[in-house]
């Protein structure tokens, strides 16, 4: 499934050609897709391997990719990741491997190695039919029924093929699946009553609008498909980091932030 | 990296000078965040008006919640999520914004008195009494207490009940409890919600 990831790429540089405010994050964002394309690309590629879902036992083969993985983080990334990369490119892999390890048991959207790292293994995981052992899948609707983790986007799209309404998915920050979810409700606490629902939109960013909750005060973007097909929600999430400032502006705070740290 | 949730949202406040929590500067974005408009809506889910299918709707109201502002329904579109028609609509119900977002649209009751050639606005108050009056009035004039084999019939039969398709299970339960109660026979609902 590379074509996934040279969608998100093609994207992610389109986006980045016509950037306003966001252009450094797009710029820095398709070359994170390319290094994650490669990961994903070296597990599929792999003989005689599959994935045992049990990062542990997987790690010995993961770990071959992290030097470039690192390499292309350092070459791009800004500084504060640039030196990150580098001094973990000199750190002896089990103390990574325990980085890792602690990420994949209690997943943080402030980790940026490990999330950034894992995401095509649990992508190739899912593809692959494995699931994941030691993440806890059971949290709750609002959780990715996969690998357990936070939404990091939602998309409306549209489902029934005389229907002009989308649908709503959610995408997983950690494993990057989607999951059906509820139109009215809070992807945060589940809140469902209408008045404590807002919706912020601006005409700047026609399909991507605000999906926030007075009660919980959390926030995460919504991407309507049904409205600009050829999107891809992570990416055009990013493209409109002015709205997240925006937010928090106002109160809310983002369900996870994404992979520029937004 | 050392910093929590918390830190990187002061940062981006203040002066709008910060950076992200993973370095990305982010005085470029938040200088486009001040030449945003940005609008909030509210989406409600209901049940569109017209049939017995009672399709459900989401409609999209326009406000900020001040109070002074009166919201505006800007759009109404199928609810995906609802069992009988997932987000579909008719021609009709797909244009129920414009009945609703009408100026020919009624919003208080009217009354048209016997000869007159138009309509008079009146109270809601008004209203109920004029229509409890009527009620009763027709009832107590045309209520059949024996059919005209002599058997007790307790019954009325010159009023009548139509339910539309929103009224809930509950109203049509008061609805129904009420017009037994009055002996009418004639009673419709659209029960589906």
């Amino acid at each position: 499934m590379s074509n996934w990831w040279d969608k998100q790429i093609q994207r992610a540089d389109q986006l980045a050609a016509q950037a306003n405010g966001s252009r450094e994050l797009l710029t820095f964002y398709a070359q994170l897709l390319r290094a994650q394309k490669e990961i994903h690309d070296f597990l599929r590629s792999r003989r005689d391997w599959l994935p045992s879902g049990e990062l542990e036992l997987d790690l010995s083969v993961l770990s071959e990719a992290l030097p470039a993985f690192l390499k292309k983080i350092e070459s791009y990334g800004p500084a504060s990741l640039a030196a990150e990369a580098h001094d973990l490119s000199r750190t002896d892999f089990q103390i990574v491997a325990e980085k890792l390890l602690t990420y994949w048991c209690t997943s943080s959207d402030i980790k940026f190695f490990e999330k950034a790292f894992l995401q095509p293994y649990l992508r190739w995981l899912a593809e692959t039919g494995a699931m994941p052992v030691g993440r806890d899948t059971s949290l709750s609707e609002r959780n990715c029924p996969y690998c357990g983790g936070n939404p990091q986007v939602s998309f409306l799209q549209n489902k029934e093929t005389t229907a002009e309404s989308g649908n709503r998915d959610l995408i997983c920050a950690t494993c990057l699946s989607s999951w059906e979810f509820r139109r009215v409700v809070c992807a945060n606490c589940g809140e469902e009553r209408p008045t404590k629902l807002g919706y912020f939109h601006s005409p700047k960013f026609d399909h991507i609008r605000i999906e926030a909750c007075d009660t919980c005060k959390h926030y995460l973007k919504g991407v309507d498909l049904t409205r600009v097909g050829f999107a891809a929600p992570i990416v055009d999430e990013i493209d409109a980091a002015p709205l997240d400032l925006w937010a928090r502006e106002h109160g809310f705070t983002k369900i996870e932030l994404n992979l520029v740290g937004i | 990296m050392e910093v929590s949730r918390r830190t990187f949202i002061k940062t981006t406040l203040i002066g709008g000078a910060g950076v992200s929590v993973f370095g990305f500067s982010l005085a470029p974005v938040y200088a486009q965040t001040q030449g945003l408009k940005i609008a909030r809506t509210t989406e409600t889910r209901s049940t569109c008006p017209y049939c017995s299918v009672s399709c459900g709707v989401i409609i999209h109201t326009l406000g900020d919640k001040s109070k002074n502002a009166i919201p505006q329904v800007v759009h109404v579109e199928g609810d995906p999520d609802h069992p009988i028609n997932r987000g579909t609509l008719c021609p009709k119900g797909a244009s129920l914004e414009q009945d609703i977002a009408n100026e020919r649209r009624l919003l208080k009751p009217q009354v048209r008195r016997p000869g007159s050639d138009h309509w008079d606005d009146i109270s809601w108050d008004d209203a109920f009494n004029e229509i409890a009056r009527w009620v009763k009035k027709t009832r107590d004039a045309t209520f059949i207490e024996k059919d005209a084999q002599g058997r007790t019939a307790n019954r009325v039969e010159t009023i009548g009940w139509i339910g539309g398709c929103t009224d809930t299970n509950e109203f049509n339960y008061l609805a129904g409890k009420f017009m037994r109660g009055m002996g009418a026979c004639y009673y419709e609902t659209q029960a589906r919600v």
